[in-house]
């Protein structure tokens, strides 16, 4: 007993120190990203690296907000474009103008939230049906989904893009947000979840009266909550890191998300890393800052989505 | 009489649940066929036509010669090795990193067990963009960092053209994605490992078994749904890695990071060959659905 | 009740189904009055200004510019726009800024997604033998007749007049890429020797001369074959076809004859070379930032542009402040053909007669207007296209830099093989072809294998 503690904390310690050189290695991108980000033209592009700025400047944020200008927001009349005068779409009410990048970030914080929000309640209502009720396709239906759930977007990539554009919605946020919804993954996550339901506490509410819509809300969602929080981060983190998709549906600057944007600012200044790493930072900082300060509901809302998963 | 009253009602109990079911399925169903099956049967029908760009082209009905054609294009069949690469090494990889950081970690303090956990999860969080074009700087032939370090630990002689190699692209691509996918997969685990019952661990121990055996007979099988859920998301996320192909070596050098996601993009806008891009989505969608069917069949069994 | 299943599946399916359905009918029928818009618009041409001013209403249309010197930067060209809209304030324009390395994808995407430009600004290679040719942009022949492009250069005209005769880009401003040395670095290795400072010339042999001297002198990155995709690609073809002096295409620009013995000796040659790296990470944009940052000691993708570019530190200076001289590619028999870039504005035909209208005001404009074309060519810092607008650098603080431009590099333009049909895929296998010689390719065989995929483009296209 006593041989085998001590054997485990000398292998504990190893590996404690192996791991605290991968957390430095993991966290060094985005001290990179940070630092690149306040360093000046040449300390950059030294070949001797500079491992910390020895001049911080501000230039390379004062650069990437002086690029272009764009409405803090815009709400138009949808598919307005088809009778207003101009061809474009009616704005009933613009933002201020603000340097693009940011509002880079509110399309962003709005593409991840509401594609967070659509999918959590698609997918918990079809999610349930699937688990807890019987009808005819429901095999079918199923298998359709699991074999769907991995799908690369890539494969469809001409016909949505043709469909968008059918549907007036190529260069919205809207073009973005609607396949993410579509993606199975939350209904196959959500009808793992609502199997774990008991069925006479179903049953007892319909015994008590109560219809299907009461079920579901007074019963069911209670139930999967955490599955919901699972599928909500799962959903926000993935929509937020989409790129393709933001790729190939947006091109206005005022449509942009904030990572389609950092890629257009590596491929038009493709060594300028000062600036790019100024708009990975204005990406990065503040996710982070939201998953630092929720880190205990991030977790919860992880681990319980895996627990049943 | 009353059996056939009773087959009659329950007909009608089971109407009405199918109506319900329906109607609940209804909202996810419209996305789900709006904006995956719909587009799916545009491009199994497309991929049998020689289709293009031009305002004024027709598309040709060619039959399976996309099909016949993309056994013979070796850029193709590359891509394609790459793909099911990327997934077999970064899976298992991911799976296996994640279990081990997590087993050291999983008994710590509190502070000091959460300070990891974030550590790990931040290049998620950071976003695939982000990571990538800093891992781009970091590889850069000229200034980049490895290159300095290997040379400073005389590790390498020369400058090595991380991403420009044939040699190297692939496992440098391999390398970030095994960074931006551990995160969660340590998240889940400390918590699966915390979830084990000490009393079963410890009745093993007095039992005579070393930490490795207890944990493959105790710990391994109460973490099996764990590693299943993780399996499942790491190979989608494998599958999706896009960003950082196509921002990074744009398929190159001499298509040896070329994956089936990126020839796709790479066939439908820079080559204007939509019909054989389709193809070749089709067929990897085939790939796709029958390994996404195994690895449900295998999670049932367990 | 089996019925009542599928009907609610199917209901679900035709929901789907018709929204997109819907949308594709009302694709079709704008597209059907758009073919006998444009053929109107060819007629009514001329007279298009006066209407588009004359009815008073408000269009706006979209104009998506890739970087042709400043014309890529939101200050020079919102400047552009007011002066514009002084004259014509009931049009309204919106702009777009592309980049060389995704640029052509987005655009693409968008003739996909239904929603071209109305106008762009690039050369003959994407308005003319890409877009035009695939029939997305509006003929402008009524521009050519007209009689303010009497003096348009006729090299220029004739690389904007697509096979069937029709125009697909009015040019504003032309330039002959050239390449770059790093002074400094060249005489440290005792290699200005090789090179004529005076005439911006020199041989191959001295080229090769110079490289291995300053690779011997232990600057080992000499100069850099990019080729991690197109942009910038006209340097390494110029390089490649001037070392001995071959050529990229027939003159008759429908073929492509990269596999001559010359361009392969000149490629073998490079590839064997120390201190020329074939780098499949880098494109043009990267090059020039490693040249002018003093890592590489030679740039294959320079111009009039960047040489007074000061966007990173003194014009016509290196970050360290070395002496940055243009020069011609170098070429065995004296007579360098350099590559030109003649770029000027296309209209996409998006079916709308006003729009097109609008933008046909705005071409007009920008380029025919005597005191604004002034000011649009100055915005791309390269040279009009108007023959008989001279001096427009003088008394600029770039004029001496642009004299010598005028007086040593662009006589020295080649012919505009760029509209060879089959361009945008040619260009692909082109670095394709660099990347597989770099990695250690015979560079006889993968040259052949570039002229037989790009010559089946040609095929397919035809």
């Amino acid at each position: 007993m006593e041989s085998g503690v001590k054997r485990m904390s000398a292998y504990k310690i190893i590996a404690l120190v192996i791991l605290v050189i991968l957390a430095i290695l993991f966290a060094f991108p985005l001290y990179w990203i940070v630092t690149g980000a306040f360093k000046t033209q040449a300390s950059i592009n030294s070949t001797t690296p500079e491992w910390f700025p020895s001049v911080w400047v501000l230039d390379n944020f004062r650069k990437l907000f002086s690029r272009q200008m764009a409405p803090l927001w815009e709400f138009a009349v949808p598919f307005s474009s088809h009778f207003s005068s101009t061809g474009e779409d009616i704005i009933f009410s613009a933002g201020p103008m603000v340097p693009a990048a940011i509002r880079w970030l509110v399309n962003t914080v709005f593409m991840a939230v509401a594609a967070m929000v659509l999918t959590c309640i698609t997918a918990a209502m079809a999610g349930y049906a699937l688990a807890k009720k019987r009808f005819k396709g429901r095999a079918l239906l199923f298998s359709l989904i699991v074999c769907a759930m991995a799908l690369p977007k890539q494969v469809i990539l001409i016909p949505l893009l043709r469909e968008m554009s059918s549907l007036s919605l190529y260069n919205t946020i809207w073009a973005v947000i609607l396949p993410t919804v579509g993606w199975p993954f939350g209904v196959f996550l959500m009808k793992q979840f609502s199997e774990g339901i008991p069925g006479e506490l179903m049953e007892s509410a319909r015994i008590d009266g109560a219809g299907e819509i009461k079920t579901f809300t007074n019963i069911v969602i209670p139930m999967v909550k955490p599955g919901i929080g699972a599928l909500a981060i799962f959903t926000f983190i993935n929509s937020w890191n989409d790129y393709f998709m933001q790729l190939i549906m947006l091109s206005s600057t005022s449509k942009l998300t904030i990572s389609l944007g950092i890629a257009k600012l590596q491929a038009e200044n493709s060594t300028d890393f000062g600036l790019i790493m100024a708009g990975a930072t204005l990406a990065a900082i503040p996710i982070i800052v939201i998953f630092i300060a929720f880190q205990k509901y991030f977790t919860q809302g992880i681990t319980m989505g895996a627990v049943k998963g | 009489m009353k059996a056939s009253a009773g087959t009659a009602r329950s007909r009608v109990l089971a109407r009405r649940e199918t109506r319900s079911a329906y109607l609940f399925l209804l909202p996810s169903l419209i996305f789900f066929v709006g904006f995956v099956i719909v587009p799916m049967v545009m491009c199994v029908i497309t991929s049998f036509f020689d289709s293009t760009m031009g305002k004024d082209t027709v598309d040709v009905f060619i039959g399976v010669q996309n099909y016949v054609e993309l056994w013979k294009d070796s850029i193709f069949l590359r891509s394609l090795k790459n793909t099911f690469l990327i997934v077999i090494v970064s899976v298992p990889l991911t799976c296996i990193f994640s279990l081990w950081v997590a087993s050291v970690i999983y008994n710590l303090r509190g502070p000091v067990l959460s300070t990891f956990r974030c550590i790990f999860y931040l290049p998620v969080v950071t976003g695939s963009v982000a990571v990538t074009v800093v891992w781009k700087w970091m590889f850069n032939n000229y200034y980049g960092i490895f290159n300095y370090v290997g040379k400073g630990l005389g590790l390498l002689d020369k400058n090595i053209n991380w991403l420009g190699d044939e040699r190297f692209a692939l496992w440098c691509i391999i390398l970030i994605l095994l960074t931006t996918s551990v995160g969660q997969p340590i998240v889940l685990y400390v918590s699966a490992l915390g979830n084990v019952d000490p009393s079963l661990v410890e009745a093993a121990e007095v039992d005579g078994a070393n930490n490795f055996q207890a944990f493959w007979k105790i710990k391994w099988p109460s973490i099996m749904p764990t590693t299943l859920y993780i399996l499942v998301i790491t190979t989608i996320n494998s599958f999706q890695c896009f960003a950082l192909i196509q921002l990074l070596t744009s398929g190159g050098p001499n298509h040896s990071t070329d994956t089936v996601m990126y020839y796709i993009y790479y066939t439908a806008f820079k080559m204007y060959r939509y019909g054989y891009a389709n193809a070749m989505g089709v067929v990897l969608a085939i790939f796709i659905a029958v390994l996404s069917a195994v690895q449900f069949k295998l999670a049932k069994e367990k | 009740m089996k019925r009542k299943k599928i009907l609610a599946l199917g209901l679900a399916m035709t929901m789907a189904m018709s929204l997109a359905a819907c949308g594709n009918t009302a694709d079709k029928e704008t597209k059907a009055p758009e073919t006998q818009a444009s053929g109107e618009s060819e007629t009514a041409g001329a007279q298009n200004d006066e209407t588009a001013s004359a009815d008073g209403e408000s269009t706006s249309i979209t104009l998506w510019t890739y970087p042709i010197g400043n014309w890529g930067n939101s200050e020079t060209v919102d400047g552009l726009i007011a002066s514009f809209n002084e004259a014509h304030p009931e049009i309204k324009v919106s702009v777009e800024y592309l980049d060389y390395t995704n640029g052509d994808d987005q655009v693409n995407t968008a003739i996909e997604g239904g929603q071209a430009p109305d106008l762009i600004m690039e050369g003959p290679e994407r308005l003319v033998a890409n877009w035009g040719a695939k029939g997305y942009m509006v003929d402008l022949t009524e521009f050519f007749e007209a009689d303010s492009a009497s003096d348009i250069h006729e090299s220029a005209k004739a690389a904007c007049q697509a096979a069937d005769g029709a125009y697909y880009e009015y040019p504003l401003c032309m330039v002959a890429h050239c390449m770059a040395i790093n002074e400094r670095i060249f005489e440290e290795a005792d290699a200005l020797q090789y090179v004529d400072t005076e005439n911006h010339t020199w041989t191959t042999e001295n080229f090769f001369k110079a490289v291995q001297a300053i690779y011997d002198s232990g600057h080992q990155d000499v100069t850099a074959v990019y080729c991690n995709g197109q942009g910038g690609d006209q340097g390494t073809r110029a390089l490649i076809n001037n070392l001995y002096s071959s050529t990229f295409t027939n003159p008759e620009h429908t073929e492509y004859t990269v596999n001559t013995p010359e361009n392969i000796k000149a490629l073998e040659e490079l590839a064997a070379q120390d201190g020329v790296n074939f780098d499949a990470s880098l494109v043009g944009g990267d090059e020039i930032t490693l040249f002018r940052n003093g890592t590489l000691a030679m740039s294959l993708c320079w111009n009039a542009a960047q040489q007074t570019n000061s966007e990173m530190g003194e014009a016509g200076k290196t970050i360290n402040g070395d002496n940055i001289i243009p020069m011609l590619f170098p070429s065995d028999d004296g007579k360098t053909e350099l590559c030109g870039g003649i770029w000027g504005f296309g209209i996409f035909n998006n079916g709308d007669d006003a729009k097109i209208a609008a933008a046909k005001t705005f071409i007009d404009f920008i380029c025919n207007d005597e005191t604004q074309v002034v000011e649009s060519v100055k915005a791309s810092t390269y040279f009009p296209a108007h023959q008989d607008l001279k001096g427009i650098y003088d008394g600029t603080e770039i004029a001496d830099v642009m004299s010598t431009f005028s007086e040593y590099f662009m006589p020295s333009m080649g012919d505009y093989y760029q509209v060879v049909p089959g361009w945008a895929t040619a260009r692909t296998e082109w670095w394709n072809m660099l990347q597989r010689i770099g990695t250690g390719g015979d560079a006889a065989t993968e040259v052949e294998t570039f002229v037989t995929n790009a010559n089946a483009a040609v095929t397919a296209e035809q």
